[in-house]
């Protein structure tokens, strides 16, 4: 059997998409109750559950609290059943850490930290199920619970990635087009503003084609910040419904 | 907007547990549909290639039909075809990456009317996959959904006919939608294409290859080749006679076509076939490779082929085919390997173009074996761009039943391509000879000899062995600057009047034990390897140079054999063996030796053994030494004609000597020529042989090695017969004294080059003498043909051949046996002998192969250099010896070449030769006779060229990458040449042979002394890697007289 063609001669990928478009995403905020802040998203296949709790007092050793602004702390974990081979994942392991890390990263980006100085904010994703493009879920499922949560924040945060196949550039890979091994990029947005939240690479790629995959990529994390954009008007006029205003 | 469905796949990971993958698979409201029919092109965003309007329906090939038939949809007569994006998936998932590389070419290509529907991203096409269902049920029904929907799509407007292969899907949709045709593709061509033929026939012949394709897979299930039988069956069948056992031999100029299995064993002698049997093709072939031990089964009789007689050339195999084959001959086809004599084999890497186009996966490489008769093998590395110019040693791994060619990697490189060294070593690794240089472990056992510690003679030697250092007059005739002098000679007078003829041959036992360190590596070696210009030893150079050389003026260990002889009639009439000490007096040199025997004295002065003598001691020394030469070669002419009445055979070789310059390259290329003294020498050794042969066999009649020359069959006697014929001599080939007095009497005075040729023809009907063990066969077949002796062996080269080792041991466990002692020699048993008599002849071939590969290796070399079209020394007289339907065969008597030359070149044009003589070539038609070959040109012009015809001709290299160059010859006038000065009026044959003689060492000698200063250079080199100049000419004839000649023209495709 021939290797797969991510990109067919007329424009299709594998999944039936064309190279701008993004799988299917579907959001709910405020899943649960007991957290500050909840909510969950599918992009395709890509299933994430974020939590929030904080701001509050810095649990454990006081030591970490930082005297101008919040300690942002995220925890990143995956089911062992989200991908097609079950998988124990304990915690703490190297891959977990990292991209616990690198959601730090974005949100201590985005979240007004210097509002709530000595406190302490938990960010707590769960990827349900894997399908390519973890991180991008991460970060959208995570925006959606800090905002449920009510902390004030600069910007929705928007992630997606990008990947380079046969000279075009293709938004929101699936896991099959992660797994061929091209080069992929993800992307964190802060669409208002067009700022740069994260940005991380791996494989390589040749300089001249950097600037269209980060088009690419930025192009697609503007349409997810349309879409959660909408999945939070959503949320707060049913909230409202309910409040009863 | 799109919409989302999940495909569930079930794949099978690398570790056999099935993974449940679920994908994505997202369907639109609309894809390019590319029609012009299209009522909303913009909602279908139809950009690019558009089907034309022109036509009358479109077609819709079904996925079995695209796989199938795709170069039928190619024709561009066939317009408006539909491939549904299910269809093409179908090709690249089940064939491949080229059939689908082809589809896409063909959807690209504007001049095409074709394109592709998306139809599974169509959301009112896509049809999910049923439980239970096969896909290739479910692709035809999406196919014909999609259809379905394309023919509504288009308003009903165009007719839709879906062609497919499955005679239920015809049944079921058939009439199911009016305007939605669904026919078979056979159907489909004769009702709408009743006119393209072209068509027709492709599919007559695909629907053909396709059946036969299944009933061969119902056997070997989609395999290129059928599978090996098992061991059991395949001894089974051998026994019973069904099926043949023999050796593969592929024949060289047609690699690809044709091999041999030449039979072997008991089963020749049960079935009736006589000649070999043909595999044609690489199919019948099985996976078999050159060499191996194969079974073979016969076809009907009625499917047998015959082999091709025309001069074929590597690179126009297809022209070769069309040549009308001889009459048919037993054909088969492999069914089992029974051993596998896979080796290392030298490869050439393709080149950067070659590789491009070997596709993308350049990982596995096809690479080209040095060996016309191997084939490509495929290789897995990365380096192949590295190792582009260099000759390269790979080992096959394996041949799996479902690959065209066998797997293998790469082991290590050799050299640069056209680089003498790389091209030496390669042609060692082709023969599977190991050179590398004696181990510490080896040396350490090695006795020493240096000024410090000079070697003696031990007093228990002394003691046990018979001293004639005092009493016989030693002496060694050899080339000149031999230093492996293994053989002496005495001949004396007794006080009886009787004389007394000894043979001294260096005791090499004396110093290699049997099962030593020494003694196994020569066993592996078996024989010194002689190349053109370097010699590689048998035993280490401290033995073969110095301890067992027997040179002159040192005191020496020697196997001896003495015969007392009659004075007058040389009748033998005593025979002594034995160990002896010895000390040669004279180490002469040959064209010393026979200017002293013709009375010359004048070449004293080259003899260093004379020069410290005052003038009377000299006189009477020299008197002693002439005598004895003298009586020697009288005892040997004598010896010679008592052998000759029994029907000795004297058959010519053309032996070619290297000259280089300074620079190691070559000079000239010099045809040896024998001296009298010569045969002196060699007859002296074939009658110690002999005794030898004689005195190992009586003791030890079942375990004695002895060398057979079986006699040939006669039916290989037809073309020397019909050449005689031509030139109006016969030959009587029915023994072989009626042989040699025939080939006598086949002298054309005007022409000796016939007699020769005559001769090597004879020559190379013969079989080659072998070693064998007297235990494994009856004593009638111990005769050895060529020489007309009983009983045979070498025994006077021990240095030098490891035979002559296993014989000393043999004739000294006999002496001890007669002295009543014990043996103390561990003699091999009959069956250990046997094996090693089998490697020592192989061994010995590949000697003889490497020596003549390293022979043409050099001639390639010394015409490359020059140009055929101005360079005088390119052309040279031949003489035709053979004719063939498209050329004649030619030897060069000047180089000693044999080659092809062609009177058809490859344009199909022949050759015509003006009023001038001049050859040119010309449109025409060639016509072969018994001993003649005419070529007509279409203007009516003729020339004849018969067989023994002189003609001129010119030399030239044709130069090749991934195989040694070969030398071409062209035919340039149908006149002898014209020599043009008297330098090289040594070729001229009508001289008498011993004023040819003296002709040659003149012109040699003053060859030499010209290039006195460089000859010393080259005899420094020599010198620092232990090589003498060339090898000994009495091994030569000795060769010759073994009938172990070889001869070009066995490789044009006889």
């Amino acid at each position: 059997m021939a290797g797969l063609e991510l990109l067919s001669d007329q424009g299709y990928r594998v999944d039936g998409r064309r190279a701008g478009e993004l799988r299917k995403i579907q959001a709910r905020m405020g899943v649960f109750a007991q957290a500050d802040g909840s909510a969950y998203i599918e992009q395709g296949n890509t299933k994430a559950l974020a939590v929030v709790y904080g701001p509050h007092e810095i649990r454990g050793s006081r030591a970490r609290a930082l005297p101008d602004r919040a300690l942002v702390n995220c925890q990143y974990s995956s089911a062992t059943f989200s991908t097609g081979e079950r998988k124990r994942r304990p915690h703490g392991d190297r891959k977990s850490c990292e991209m616990g890390l690198q959601l730090r990263q974005t949100f201590e980006a985005a979240i007004l930290t210097q509002l709530h100085p000595r406190s302490q904010i938990d960010i707590y994703v769960q990827v349900l199920q894997a399908d390519g493009g973890t991180y991008a879920a991460c970060v959208n499922a995570a925006t959606l619970a800090v905002m449920d949560a009510g902390i004030p924040m600069r910007d929705f945060v928007c992630a997606c990635s990008a990947g380079f196949v046969d000279g075009t550039a293709l938004a929101d890979l699936s896991h099959v087009e992660e797994a061929a091994g091209g080069p992929q990029l993800a992307l964190a947005l802060l669409p208002a503003s067009g700022q740069i939240a994260l940005l991380e690479m791996d494989a390589r790629l040749h300089e001249d084609h950097l600037e269209p995959v980060l088009e690419a990529a930025a192009r697609a994390a503007r349409d997810v910040h349309t879409l959660l954009d909408r999945v939070v008007r959503q949320h707060v006029r049913e909230a409202s419904v309910l409040l009863g205003d | 907007m799109l919409q989302k469905r999940e495909k569930v796949l079930l794949l099978r990971t690398f570790h056999g547990r099935t993974l449940r993958i679920v994908r994505e698979h997202y369907l639109r409201p609309s894809v390019p549909c590319h029609s012009p029919l299209c009522p909303q092109p913009a909602a279908c965003r139809n950009d690019g290639k558009l089907l034309t309007s022109d036509v009358t329906h479109y077609v819709i090939p079904d996925w079995k039909v695209v796989q199938d038939y795709l170069e039928i949809l190619e024709f561009p007569e066939l317009k408006g075809i539909i491939f549904m994006q299910t269809a093409c998936q179908a090709v690249q998932h089940q064939r491949g990456r080229r059939q689908y590389n082809k589809l896409r070419n063909l959807l690209k290509d504007a001049r095409h009317d074709s394109i592709l529907f998306a139809n599974e991203f169509q959301q009112h096409c896509y049809l999910p996959r049923e439980r239970g269902e096969s896909m290739e049920k479910w692709q035809t029904r999406s196919i014909y959904n999609a259809a379905v929907w394309y023919y509504h799509h288009c308003q009903d407007r165009m007719p839709v006919i879906m062609v497919t292969e499955d005679e239920e899907a015809i049944q079921q949709y058939g009439s199911e939608t009016e305007g939605v045709f669904v026919i078979s593709f056979k159907n489909y061509l004769d009702s709408f294409w009743p006119d393209l033929k072209a068509a027709h026939e492709l599919c007559d012949s695909i629907l053909q290859s396709r059946r036969e394709r299944e009933n061969e897979s119902q056997e070997s299930r989609g395999k290129e080749y059928p599978e090996h039988l098992p061991l059991e069956v395949l001894e089974a069948g051998i026994k019973s006679g069904r099926y043949i056992q023999g050796i593969l031999n592929v024949n060289k100029h047609r690699a690809q076509m044709e091999a041999f299995v030449r039979l072997q064993g008991a089963s020749s002698k049960d079935s009736d076939l006589v000649s070999d049997i043909l595999i044609h093709g690489m199919k019948a072939r099985n996976r078999s490779i050159h060499g191996d031990v194969v079974a073979a089964e016969l076809l009907p009789k009625d499917e047998w082929k015959g082999r091709t007689t025309a001069l074929g050339e590597s690179d126009n195999e297809d022209k070769a085919s069309g040549e009308s084959p001889s009459e048919p001959m037993p054909t088969g086809r492999v069914v089992g390997i029974l051993q596998k004599n896979w080796r290392d084999y030298v490869v050439t890497f393709p080149s950067k173009e070659e590789v491009q186009s070997q596709g993308k996966n350049a990982q596995k490489i096809l690479v080209t074996p040095w060996d016309y008769r191997i084939p490509k093998i495929r290789i897995s590395t990365q380096q192949a761009e590295a190792l582009q110019d260099f000759r390269v040693v790979v080992r096959i791994d394996s041949w799996e039943s479902t690959s065209v060619y066998p797997n293998g990697h790469f082991v290590r490189v050799l050299g640069k391509i056209r680089d003498l060294e790389g091209e030496i070593a390669t042609i060692l690794v082709e023969n599977s000879i190991s050179v590398v240089p004696f181990s510490e472990a080896q040396m350490c056992k090695m006795p020493v000899n240096t000024p410090e510690n000079p070697w003696k003679v031990s007093p228990e030697e002394e003691r046990e062995r018979k001293d004639l250092r005092k009493t016989h007059l030693v002496f060694s005739i050899d080339p000149k600057g031999c230093e492996d002098v293994d053989d002496t000679l005495s001949v004396r007078t007794l006080n009886n009047g009787n004389l007394e003829l000894g043979v001294h041959i260096a005791d090499v036992t004396h110093f290699v034990a049997p099962n030593s360190y020494i003694d196994t590596e020569a066993r592996t070696r078996a024989t010194t390897y002689y190349l053109a210009d370097r010699r590689y030893d048998m035993l280490p150079s401290i033995l073969s140079a110095d301890l067992c050389s027997l040179l002159g003026g040192v005191d020496r260990y020697a196997v001896s054999v003495m015969w007392e002889l009659d004075a007058t009639s040389y009748e033998v009439k005593k025979v002594w063996y034995g160990r002896t000490i010895i000390r040669s007096t004279y180490k002469l040199f040959y064209e010393a030796a026979q200017e002293l025997l013709d009375g010359n004295f004048s070449v004293i002065e080259d003899i260093p053994e004379f020069k410290d003598l005052d003038e009377k001691s000299r006189q009477a020394k020299l008197e002693e030494l002439v005598w004895a030469i003298g009586k020697l070669t009288d005892i040997a002419r004598h010896v010679r004609a008592k052998r000759d009445r029994c029907g000795a055979l004297e058959l010519e070789g053309v032996e070619v000597r290297v000259q280089l310059d300074e620079q190691k390259n070559i000079h000239d290329l010099i045809p040896k020529e024998p001296l009298e003294v010569h045969e002196t020498v060699a007859e002296c050794m074939i009658l110690a042989n002999h005794w030898v042969a004689k005195k190992i066999w009586e003791s030890f009649p079942h375990q004695a090695l002895l060398r057979q020359h079986p006699p040939p069959h006669q039916e290989f006697f037809s073309e020397l017969r019909e050449c005689a014929k031509a030139k109006g001599f016969s030959i009587d080939t029915r023994s072989n004294k009626t042989l040699a007095e025939s080939l006598d009497k086949a002298n054309d005075p005007s022409d000796p080059i016939v007699n020769r040729l005559l001769r090597s023809m004879a020559t190379q009907a013969m079989s080659n003498a072998l070693y064998f063990s007297t235990g494994s066969c009856a004593e009638e077949e111990f005769r050895h043909y060529g020489l007309a002796l009983d009983k045979y062996t070498h025994f006077t080269s021990p240095i030098r051949r490891y035979s002559d080792i296993v014989v000393h041991r043999l004739l000294l466990a006999a002496i001890s046996k007669d002295k009543k002692m014990e043996i103390k020699e561990n003699l091999f048993s009959n069956k250990e002998l046997e094996e090693l008599c089998r490697h020592i002849n192989n061994r010995n071939r590949a000697a003889q192969h490497s020596q003549k590969q390293s022979t043409e290796l050099f001639q390639c070399m010394y015409f490359k250099d020059r140009d055929p079209e101005t360079e005088e020394r390119c052309i040279s007289d031949g003489v035709i010896y053979s004719i063939r339907t498209n050329g004649v065969l030619v030897f060069i008597p000047r180089f000693g070449i044999k080659g092809a030359a062609y009177l058809k070149n490859k344009d199909g044009l022949v050759i015509s030769c003006g009023p001038d003589s001049r050859s040119e070539w010309q449109p025409g038609s060639l016509q072969r006779f018994q001993n003649k070959i005419t070529s007509t040109t279409t203007r009516g012009d003729s020339v004849t060229f018969h067989l023994f015809d002189h003609v001129t001709v010119r030399i030239s290299v044709q130069a090749s990458r991934c195989h040694s160059d070969t030398i071409r010859l062209e035919i340039i006038s149908n006149k002898p040449y014209m020599i043009p000065n008297t330098e090289l009026s040594h070729q001229n044959p009508l001289l008498l042979k011993s004023e040819l003689v003296k002709e040659v060492t003149k012109s040699v000698e003053e060859a030499q002394l010209a290039q006195e200063v460089k000859v010393e250079t080259i005899q420094e080199e020599y010198q620092e890697y232990c090589q003498t100049k060339g090898r000994s000419l009495y091994l030569l004839l000795e060769e010759i007289k073994d009938l172990a000649l070889l001869d070009v023209s066995n490789d044009y495709g006889v």
